[in-house]
């Protein structure tokens, strides 16, 4: 493991920890779990810092992925998969080294289906895999992200339910804000996104939650503040900085209800995600329902904080994506993947950051977790995990690469 | 292919600098005399570079150089035969990216215009900075005020009187230093 942080050698010749950089330019999709990076830039985390956060919405994940690639974005609020498929060359654009600074969220993530489904019985997982296997019209599901997080969350459920995801449905991408568009219009016959696009779908009365994220896997690791790892390089002060200003944001939303009641406020604005305070603000305490007349609390609902535990960018978080790409013949190959995390995943500087401002740090580079299927992961076999599941596409070629 | 404008303040230059620009390959855009308005023809024209070919630049021509660097930030080269080390640090005080003294030949010209441009480039990104720095200086300096008015207002400490004017700017879809701003208008209001 790479255990020197990358340093700009003038920093520790000045004996200083000051940024290299004062004005960062951060990207953002209109999505309730982008709520820390906007509150740190908008309430002041940043400036005792010394940084000040120009935030910039993106209106795609992959207008925001070439953004950051090409430096026009400093760092940006970002799919775990988007940043790992990046670094290992998958989707349109080279290989670009990237590095993952913090986890943002965990959970609140949503797969709905359509009204039109409901309206023919189709409200349960049983009833959706009997239609898929029985009708002859093929259905197609929607995610953000050909590597995306919810591309596999989508692609997970399906199979969990013996649904294979590339060969009994249709898979296509859509910008989350404009999902509901897109159902309106009857091109989606379901669709996986992340809140309020879920919850909005349900107050227009055009569809209804099928499954949670957190029900595939509770307490999921979701977005990422993700750069370059050239920017990392070139500028770890400011990384720091940034984390820094970010995780304390992301305290503060959580110490009380009535602080997450306001960053609700503050999401719903025009700048930021445009949408009714309705959409937003039950799912982000918590409070669900699945517009089938289905109430309740969720135990796994959006955690931006959790007590650092949903920020600490775990090497096993990262290294899930890769044995998903691996799954759906994104990757052809086993990449070694403990050592691209190790890459990827800046653990090291990470708590530093964290440390520094009294947020609690776990020592383990690893976490375990049950899956929704029985599968326990914790990152000990991946080649063998990437391999363990009945449906897959790892003898194909690249398919799933060609759909996207 | 890179636009310039060429300024020659003497009536025996030219042609002199122009024959070698265009030789290089330039779109070259002359004015004669530094009566022009510089910034007003820089903003017409939009050149990559400026270019100045001056025997001496004068106080006329510094002043020129001033409000371009100010208004319409661009690359400007200054060609002379002012050796005058004086002269040459007020050149590059009022904003001037390359100072060369005699010389003039058509295969140093790109390398020159490079530099000239790079180092314009930088010195923008660092002022950029510079202000970004100012502007959270001062951001954070009327924030802290605010917080101190707050704080003798409602009898709290300071993570209380943070976390309420928070609230305040977020329910209102605000940033933070708008309502500072008010907490500081407000108090002066009531005195």
């Amino acid at each position: 493991m790479n255990n020197t942080p990358p340093s700009n050698p003038l920093a520790w010749v000045n004996g200083s920890d000051a940024p290299e950089k004062h004005s960062l330019n951060i990207g953002f999709m209109a999505l309730s779990d982008c709520a820390s990076v906007v509150v740190a830039a908008t309430q002041g985390f940043a400036q005792p810092y010394g940084l000040s956060l120009n935030l910039k919405r993106q209106s795609s994940w992959a207008g925001l992925r070439d953004k950051l690639v090409s430096g026009e974005l400093d760092a940006a609020h970002s799919l775990y998969g988007l940043i790992y498929a990046v670094h290992l060359g998958i989707g349109g654009t080279g290989a670009t080294d990237m590095a993952v600074l913090m986890g943002l969220n965990q959970n609140a993530q949503g797969i709905n289906l359509s009204a039109a489904l409901q309206r023919q019985g189709v409200t349960r997982p049983e009833a959706l895999e009997r239609f898929v296997h029985q009708s002859r019209t093929k259905l197609t599901f929607a995610q953000t992200f050909p590597t995306g997080t919810h591309a596999m969350w989508l692609y997970y459920w399906l199979a969990s339910q013996g649904i294979h995801p590339l060969n009994d449905v249709n898979s296509v991408v859509v910008p989350p804000a404009q999902m509901l568009a897109h159902l309106q219009a009857g091109r989606i016959d379901g669709f996986c996104v992340g809140e309020p696009w879920s919850a909005d779908a349900l107050e227009q009365g055009q569809g209804f939650t099928l499954a949670t994220s957190q029900s595939i896997w509770p307490d999921h690791p979701e977005k990422v503040l993700g750069c370059t790892r050239a920017f990392v390089e070139q500028n770890p002060n400011t990384a720091r900085a940034l984390v820094k200003a970010v995780l304390a944001a992301s305290r503060f939303i959580e110490q009380s209800a009535e602080n997450r009641h306001s960053t609700a406020q503050l999401l719903s604005g025009k700048a930021y995600l445009d949408a009714p305070l309705n959409s937003i603000e039950p799912r982000l305490l918590g409070d669900y329902h699945d517009g089938l007349g289905n109430h309740w609390h969720d135990p796994h609902p959006l955690r931006l904080y959790d007590q650092g535990r949903a920020n600490l960018p775990y090497l096993s978080d990262g290294m899930w994506f890769m044995t998903q790409f691996r799954r759906w013949g994104l990757l052809r190959e086993d990449p070694d993947y403990l050592a691209v995390a190790r890459q990827v995943q800046q653990l090291a500087l990470y708590r530093d950051a964290a440390s520094a401002i009294g947020v609690p740090c776990s020592e383990h580079n690893m976490r375990r977790s049950q899956l929704i299927d029985g599968t326990v992961w914790d990152g000990s076999d991946p080649v063998g995990y990437a391999r363990s599941f009945a449906l897959h596409a790892l003898a194909e070629t690249p398919a799933a690469r060609a759909r996207c | 292919m890179l636009r310039i404008l060429l300024i020659d303040d003497t009536e025996k230059k030219v042609g002199r600098l122009k024959a070698a620009l265009v030789e290089a390959g330039f779109e070259v855009i002359e004015e004669s005399g530094l009566t022009i308005d510089l910034p007003a023809r820089v903003e017409t024209v939009r050149p990559d570079v400026v270019l100045i070919d001056t025997e001496s630049p004068g106080r006329d021509v510094m002043e020129q150089v001033v409000l371009v660097s100010r208004d319409r930030p661009r690359p400007i080269v200054m060609f002379t035969d002012e050796h005058d080390p004086s002269v040459m640090r007020r050149a590059i005080q009022a904003g001037v990216s390359a100072y060369i003294v005699e010389g003039i030949h058509a295969a140093r010209l790109q390398p020159i215009l490079d530099v000239a441009m790079a180092r314009f480039e930088s010195d923008q990104a660092l002022k950029a900075q510079l202000h970004a720095r100012d502007q959270q200086l001062a951001e954070r300096k009327r924030i802290e005020l605010a917080k101190g008015l707050l704080m003798k207002m409602k009898e709290c400490n300071e993570e209380q009187a943070y976390t309420l004017m928070r609230r305040q700017a977020m329910s209102k879809q605000q940033k933070l230093i708008q309502v500072a701003e008010q907490i500081i208008a407000m108090s002066d209001l009531l005195g």
